[in-house]
């Protein structure tokens, strides 16, 4: 919790999602910025509240998808086109183009390999996921059913959070 | 962080005594004379061990230490250190010889490679029955047979040469003193060198005797020959002034004279005008009878009296005719009719053994005017002069004790003749020069080695016109030495077989070198037999042998022996002549009786396909007289006459070897010297397992073999009618199969494109072709039980067809249903039409298994030729799956190592592993194999043609298959070479390709089968 | 927020709290394995063991120790691999479609559906690999530079096509069945107490803390992910059919095959889930989430898809008799009449007749008839792959090459052998993973708790 460290927090818990979803909006309202909201499962809705931007990750995949389809093509014309044509059952293997419709299954499986593999790569990378790493969530009931805000620490923020049904604050 | 505590090192210390002292300041309690020694030059110079003196000690134990880690593997090969001219190493040498194992007959070239024979190709053109039959080609693996003797026994213990001779000088000595007798049994004698041994013999001792056997005997025919003609041979036949053939169950196209009957026949056989119609009159299904226009059923006993019949007829002469079913009687009646139109230019043959047929042949010939036309007596045929007679008489002799020394030279009488074991026991002496301890020889005192033909000199005459020679080509395996050197020495006679040979051929005043390059030489006929008289003489005794004919007495079943791959049994141990399946029944590694449906069915024998598809069939027992057979398989075979059994004779080998040992049933032993004869059949307990490699038997009415009488043929020269090609409804029209296509092509009209073209006229299934390419690529042999499995390795295999009472046709005016249709479809008729289609990689252009090899392991290459990488192969097996034809074949084992071949396989075995072709690799266990048109060939050929510096020319060689095929029925070449005979087939109008609605595009083709009917 | 009306069956039975959820999905993983898992476990460890002994007799002799021969170049080896691919299925669909169909009643399941998929693709991909003659030279169907210098794969073919197919049908659903495993294993590390246990979910988790953003991205990528899996699943069976269709084979050469399969696929597929639910659901007594009304969609589901199959049967019966070529209406012929005619037709009853019955409520909510029929329909499958592969080769064009198959105990020894090790796997998975999707589960607890959708009004509207 390296990010803690520096500026104090406070940290909320509750007990239902739609009790976080109206904390959250009405602490936006209050002005105070939410930093960070852990919580069990998705709550719809909630990134809205928080104001964060739309994910691009979807757009990520489609690129990779495109770089696994140029791949196919290009192992597929190097290696039986351009490498070593070799007569395989009478195949026109002069050009790609002419053997083209033998390789549509692995242009195919190959566009669907790289866009999954490197999207959830990237997913893992950009959230700090990997093997062993440390738990994010600062209370371990936050995975179960619990939910947390957590909100730079201020002048009437307690109070604030109190308004919106804490069962629990602290300040770290 | 400075401290000041202080580590006592001891209580010395504490105490600060002198000791403690003096240890602080040296630490070293007595001081090592290091500087004194090294420093010291004096001592270092005389020590013992100098340094140079340790680094020698260092190297040698390295050195030592390295050869002991590795043990060199000790190879016994000689460098050419001068090279004989003869002989390049990765080239092969031919030998022209004749090749002989007591049965057949061949002129025949023999393949060398680095001085091992390795292959046995056709003799010359011109040699008397050049050619290879399927035993010729296997003939090679006989040499490297591990179970031949290798060194003279006596009473069972290995001893040497001088001692057997030594023993032989004193027997005869004795049975001269003794006044007994001295026998020699050999099998036909007809070569010149022995014959004038043996008659040095007869003049030497008095008591000499001579006996000549043959496993099938054929000694009444040749009686009847010798009254007529006065020669002790058979006739000469001559298809080329006959149209017509009636054989009267004489299996011409698989007998002694085999390669040159086919070739002759197959000539004739061309369709067109005046094309020779062939009628068979037999109670089995033989290879003649499969390619017959026209098949009569009969019973061998009523042979006798067809012939007598037939002789009636044509001569309108009244002979006493025994009992003649109807249905014999009214074929008879045409066939009468036939010969008669086609006097002088027709052949009446018969099989078997017995005197009367033989002379009624005779005399229905002599009728005809056929002898001196189309049955020669000019030009004798002497490869069978067994006597049965003279055998009998020194049986007798033997049992009456009063034969003293017997000595058999390649004979193996006690295996083919009942009684002659027991016989032997009141002989005094007896020795066997033989090549194994056969039934005979384990019985005699002493057996010795005799080389194999490969490894020895001889001559033959197997026809009056032409004078054979064999010739060495290896040196002998084993401690071996000829019978004519060994009988020699009796009189005095010191010539090596090859001064035996160079004398004869002195004899007949031809060029011992010239004689020896071409493997024979022909001299000039020295028969004075006439035609006339043996016509008139035959004619004459015409009803003498009717009477006899007609005493011939029938039953309700008779037995008629014949002769499978196998043939007599001299080369029962060769795998290869068993893992061949039969031409007729397609089953291998076996003997049976042939039954037909009725008969099991009357009988109770019943032949039942597994789970797994493989063929069980009952076992009965079979009575002779006073003979029995016991576990007899019984096969149900379509064609066989009612009331008649079929079973091959050189099975069921109790002392040839670990192949043949054990394996069917010995039918000789049913003692039927004439070659058939009433038997009495009881189905007994216990089913058999056949290694049956076809279990589909006819076409199910689609366009296999295509097959059209000679009138439709004549009638359309074109084919449109009777060889209609598929065609297929494009968006450009109506197209042919090749031009059906999705792809623009791979241009093969540029340098080589091999083809082959197989005529199914020609074929006549022996089966020659298939064991020529196993042994020519290294085909493993898997033994009896894979071939039940259906896992057969052939590269090449025969398929056989029935044809089937129903047809589409005739489904249609019953109006059948499909499912009725095809289950009467897969029944053969009752007496159906065969066909024969040898078939191995099509080497399809739009190939379905190169497709569909995911790493590219098969592949075309430009010259039309379907590639196999074995090295590339991972063993997916979906090439065969995806192979239309079938002819892919996988590795299922490692045939190699694998113990459940090492009975069979020679590959395994150290001397069978000589025969291995070093042109072609041998496959490794999980890789799949097939036909590669023998690649190795066509690259040596191409070589040749290159170190020549000309274009390659049709015919310059060819495949193995190609070579072995006596009748010529394959051909193969280039077709982009104008004119060259493959092309030439590919466009007459009898060619097809096999299934070619699939659009494989092969490059093979078959011609369509024409058969001499209205 | 939003409820759904209570006329919909409520898909989460009980009082249920988000704890109740937690613990009920903790409770295999927390406490010690139910004496029925060992017996069950012990079982198939012994099958997988004799599976293990048959590879490796294979591997060691050759494939000849199979009952295999020169026409009938694959059989058992082949019919498994389809059959396990096809059960894998079901997995990709219900999490993959359904997700992208919003089905709620998925999420109870889907988590082992997709295990089943990976453990049932992992025994497919065995039979490719030991079927080969040289499986040590296995690694050459992949394109990888070599000392041969060009030496490459043939991409025309179909079995290279299946390589690439299911290894990216095998590592795609892999990763998105962990991405989704990731928040429920974070959910039993930071309930456990045994310090070995935490170590380990710590490291499975990926130190996964529920923030806002990564829920965001999480949703995202699951149905991207959801979204590339189903045209996979899809082009899977449909490759594999092509191994088929591509030849020339009648009865082989078949453009049907492609859906014919994936139907197929999706109806064995259902069934396996089926069986292993409704052990699972016995086993660890989550009859509140896998609930009748899950298995009666799935009953459904596989009536309709074993209708399909049906339809494919008699259509490629109509067509061979249509095409008036004779190979082709002879094998079909032969299928139903010749030697092979009892496993047609117990693959007509298994997949064509069984799953009729789930056209009766009584009968599709019934849950020994659902399990029952379940097996029967894996059972027809398999002939249905049986009578493809073999019935088709044992007699082809030419009558001369004709044969038969008969099996040996070790194909039937491996064949075992893979349904051990798959049931190994899955038992292991049941005691160590959480079994059903408890994040995504939550979040439908409201709209479709039953007791939830009790205290709302009774006219529901919001």
């Amino acid at each position: 919790m390296a990010h803690t460290e520096h500026t104090p927090v406070v940290r909320a818990l509750y007990l239902d999602d739609d009790v976080v979803l109206d904390a959250v909006k009405n602490l936006r309202g209050k002005g105070i910025k939410v930093k960070e909201v852990y919580s069990p499962f998705p709550i719809h809705g909630l990134d809205k509240a928080m104001g964060l931007k739309e994910t691009r990750i979807a757009m990520a995949a489609f690129m990779y998808g495109l770089i696994g389809l140029t791949v196919a093509i290009l192992i597929t014309s190097y290696m039986m086109n351009i490498d070593w044509p070799q007569n395989i059952g009478g195949k026109p293997s002069m050009t790609w183009g002419m053997n083209m419709p033998a390789f549509v299954p692995i242009m195919f499986e190959l566009t669907v390999f790289f866009a999954a593999h490197l999207m959830v790569w990237t997913f893992m990378i950009i959230n700090k996921l990997y093997p062993g790493a440390a738990p994010q969530n600062p209370d371990p009931r936050t995975t179960d059913h619990h939910f947390m805000i957590e909100v730079a620490a201020g002048e009437g923020v307690v109070d604030a959070l109190k308004e919106t049904g804490a069962i629990e604050i602290a300040e770290a | 962080m400075a401290t000041d505590k202080v580590y006592w090192k001891g209580f010395d210390q504490l105490a600060n005594s002198e000791v403690s002292q003096r240890m602080a300041q040296n630490e070293f309690a007595t001081e090592i004379p290091m500087e004194q020694f090294l420093g010291d030059d004096k001592l270092m110079g005389n020590a013992q061990t100098s340094r140079r003196d340790f680094l020698k000690y260092l190297g040698f134990s390295t050195a030592a230490a390295t050869l002991a880690a590795c043990e060199s593997p000790i190879v016994e090969s000689i460098p050419y250190v001068v090279k004989p001219d003869s002989l390049t190493p990765g080239m092969p040498t031919y030998y022209a010889s004749a090749y002989t194992d007591g049965q057949d007959f061949a002129s025949v070239l023999v393949k060398t490679r680095e001085g091992r024979p390795i292959k046995i190709e056709p003799g010359d053109e011109g040699r008397f029955n050049r050619g290879t039959n399927g035993r010729a080609q296997a003939s090679v693996l006989s040499l490297y047979d591990s179970a031949r003797l290798r060194q003279p026994v006596k009473a069972g213990v290995e001893t040497d040469w001088s001692t057997i001779e030594g023993d032989l000088k004193e027997a005869v000595a004795a049975s001269v003193t003794s006044g007994k007798q001295f026998v020699l049994v050999t099998g036909s004698v007809f070569s010149p060198s022995f014959k004038s041994l043996i008659a040095s013999l007869r003049q030497n001792y008095n008591n000499f005797n001579h006996v000549e056997i043959d496993a099938v005997s054929s000694s009444e025919v040749l009686d009847v020959w010798e009254a007529l003609t006065g020669a002790r041979a058979l006739p000469t036949v001559d298809f080329a002034g006959a149209d017509l053939v009636v054989s009267f169950g004489e299996d011409f196209l698989n007998g002694s004279t085999a390669q040159q009957m086919s070739k002759a026949f197959a000539d004739r056989r061309k369709p067109g005008q005046g094309m020779l119609r062939h009628i068979q009159v037999e109670s089995n299904l033989s290879l003649s009878g499969a390619n017959a226009d026209k098949r009569i059923k009969i019973k061998p006993s009523e042979v006798g009296s067809a012939l007598a019949y037939v002789y009636n007829k044509v001569s309108g002469s009244n002979l006493t005719v025994g009992a003649l079913s109807a249905a014999v009687q009214s074929a008879m009646d045409t066939v009468s009719k036939e010969l008669v139109a086609a006097k002088g230019r027709s052949i009446v043959m018969v099989g078997g053994n017995s005197g009367a047929n033989a002379h009624l042949a005779a005399a229905v010939n002599a009728a005809l005017g056929n002898l001196g036309t189309t049955l020669r007596v000019d030009q004798p045929i002497f490869i069978r002069s067994g006597n049965d007679r003279s055998l009998a008489n020194t049986m007798a002799d033997m049992k009456a004790g009063s034969v003293g020394t017997m000595v058999l030279v390649g004979a193996n009488p006690a295996y083919v003749r009942p009684g002659f074991a027991e016989a032997m026991a009141k002989v005094d002496y007896s020795l066997s020069l033989t090549d194994r301890l056969d039934e005979t020889a384990s019985l005699c005192g002493a057996a010795a080695p005799v080389p194999h033909y490969l490894e020895s000199w001889a001559d033959f005459m197997p026809i009056s016109t032409e004078l054979a020679v064999s010739q060495p080509t290896i040196r002998p395996l084993f401690n071996s030495k000829p019978a004519i050197e060994v009988l020699g020495s009796l009189v005095g006679e010191t010539k090596s077989a090859k001064d035996w040979v160079k004398a004869t051929v002195a004899a007949k005043g031809l060029s011992w070198s010239q004689t020896l390059h071409d493997g024979g030489a022909t001299v000039s006929a020295s028969s004075s037999a006439s035609a006339s008289e043996a016509a008139t003489r035959a004619m004459a005794g015409a009803s003498e042998a009717a009477k006899t004919a007609t005493k011939m007495q029938g039953g309700d079943f008779e037995l008629a022996l014949y002769q499978k791959t196998v043939g007599a049994g001299n080369q029962s141990n060769n795998p290869w002549l068993h893992e061949l399946p039969d031409p007729i029944s397609r089953a291998a590694w076996d003997n049976y009786i042939t039954v037909s449906a009725k008969d099991a069915l009357a009988l109770g024998i019943v032949n039942e396909t597994q789970s797994d598809g493989a063929l069980n069939g009952s076992l009965v027992t079979l009575k002779a007289g006073d003979y029995t057979l016991e576990n007899v398989p019984a096969l149900i075979q379509p064609g066989q006459a009612q009331g008649t059994f079929g079973l091959a004779v050189g099975y069921g080998r109790t002392s040839a070897g670990r192949v043949a040992d054990g394996l069917g049933v010995n039918a000789y032993a049913l003692n039927l010297p004439q070659g058939s004869g009433v038997v009495s059949i009881t189905v007994q307990e216990g089913e058999h397992e056949f290694a049956s490699t076809q279990l589909g038997n006819t076409m199910m009415g689609r366009k296999i073999v295509n097959e059209v009488t000679l009138a439709d043929y004549m009638a359309d020269q074109s084919g449109q009618s009777w060889n209609e090609k598929p065609t297929f409804h494009t968006m450009d029209g109506t197209v042919s199969a090749n031009d059906a296509n999705l792809w623009t092509n791979h241009d093969h009209e540029t340098m080589h494109m091999w083809n082959m073209s197989i005529d199914l006229n020609s074929c006549t299934g022996c089966g020659a072709c298939v064991i020529a390419c196993h042994l020519e690529n290294n085909v493993p042999v898997v033994g009896k039980q894979e071939i039940r499995n259906f896992r057969d390795m052939h590269w090449l295999r025969i398929d056989r067809y029935y044809s089937s009472d129903m047809s589409k046709d005739r489904a249609d005016e019953e109006n059948l249903g499909g499912i009725d249709m095809y289950a009467a479809m897969e029944v053969p008729g009752e007496s159906p039409d065969v066909v024969f289609q040898p078939v191995m990689c099509q080497h399809c252009n739009h190939a379905p298994c190169e497709t569909v090899c995911p790493v590219g392991a098969t592949v075309h290459s430009r010259e039309g030729l379907n590639h196999m990488a074995y090295n590339r192969c991972i063993g997916t097996r979906y090439c065969a799956n995806n192979c239309p034809y079938k002819v892919r074949r996988f590795n299922w084992f490692n045939y190699q190592k694998n113990e459940r071949f090492t009975s069979v396989n020679p590959a395994q075995d150290d001397y069978g592993r000589m025969v291995l072709n070093p042109d072609v690799t041998v496959r490794s266990r999980g890789v799949m194999e097939k036909c590669t048109m023998c690649i190795q060939r066509i690259q040596y050929g191409k070589l040749e043609a290159k170190k020549a510096g000309e274009p390659l020319a049709d015919g310059a060689f060819t495949t193995a298959c190609a070579q072995a095929c006596d009748t010529g029925a394959i051909t193969f070449g280039d077709v982009n070479t104008a004119g060259s005979r493959v092309q030439v087939a590919k466009n007459d109008a009898r060619s097809y390709h096999l299934l070619e609605e699939v659009g494989t595009q092969p490059s093979v083709f078959y011609q369509t089968k024409v058969r001499n009917r209205a | 927020m939003h409820y759904e009306s209570n006329v919909r069956e409520p898909l989460i039975l009980g009082d249920k709290s988000y704890k109740d959820i937690t613990v009920d999905v903790a409770r295999p993983v927390e406490t010690a394995a139910p004496k029925a898992w060992w017996i069950v476990f012990s079982i198939s460890l012994v099958m997988f063991l004799w599976g293990v002994g048959c590879i490796m007799y294979t591997i060691g002799t050759g494939i000849g120790v199979w009952g295999l021969n020169k026409t009938v170049g694959w059989a058992w080896d082949i019919t498994n691999f389809v059959w396990w691919v096809g059960i894998g299925h079901a997995g990709t669909l219900i999490s993959a479609v359904l997700l992208l169909f919003r089905q709620k009643w998925r999420m109870a399941i889907n988590r082992s559906a997709e295990a089943m998929t990976i453990f049932s693709v992992i025994q497919a991909g065995l039979f490719p690999l030991i079927h080969m003659g040289r499986i040590w030279m296995a690694y050459w169907v992949f394109p990888f530079p070599n000392q041969y210098g060009s030496l490459w794969v043939n991409f025309n073919s179909p079995l290279l096509w299946d390589v690439f197919a299911i290894s990216t049908y095998l590592t795609v659903s892999t990763v998105f069945w962990y991405t989704g495993l990731i928040p429920d294993f974070a959910m039993i590390r930071d309930r456990a107490i045994n310090p070995v246990q935490k170590h380990i979910y710590r490291i499975l988790s990926f130190g996964w803390g529920g923030k806002a953003k990564a829920w965001q991205r999480f949703e995202e990528v699951s149905l991207v992910l959801a979204g590339l899996a189903t045209p996979l699943v899809l082009s899977v069976h449909t490759i594999v059919s092509m191994d088929f269709a591509t030849s020339i084979i009648p009865g082989w050469h078949t453009t049907i095959f492609p859906p014919y399969f994936v139907a197929g696929a999706i109806f064995s597929g259902f069934a396996m889930v089926q069986t292993l639910l409704l052990i699972v659901r016995k086993i660890f007594k989550m009859e509140d989430y896998i609930t009748i009304q899950h298995i009666e969609m799935m009953n459904i589901v596989i009536m309709v898809t074993g209708s399909i199959v049906g339809v494919a049967y008699i259509t490629e019966l109509f067509i061979a008799w249509y095409s008036g070529v004779e190979y082709e209406q002879y094998a079909f012929l032969n299928r139903a009449t010749g030697p092979y005619w009892w496993a047609y037709w117990s693959m007509m009853t298994c997949n064509v007749f069984s799953p009729q019955f789930m056209w009766f409520k009584k009968l599709r909510t019934n849950l020994i008839f659902t399990f029952l029929i379940s097996i029967v329909v894996n059972i027809g499958m398999w002939f249905e792959r049986f009578v493809i592969i073999v019935t088709s080769l044992h007699r082809d064009y030419l009558p001369s090459s004709w044969s038969m198959f008969s099996p040996t105990f070790v194909d039937i020894g491996i064949f075992i052998g893979t349904i051990g090790f798959f049931f190994v796997l899955f038992l292991l998975y049941a005691r160590t993973f959480p079994v059903i999707a408890q994040a995504e589960l939550k979040t439908i607890l409201k709209s479709s708790g039953e007791s939830q959708k009790k205290h709302h009004d009774p006219h529901g509207a919001h």
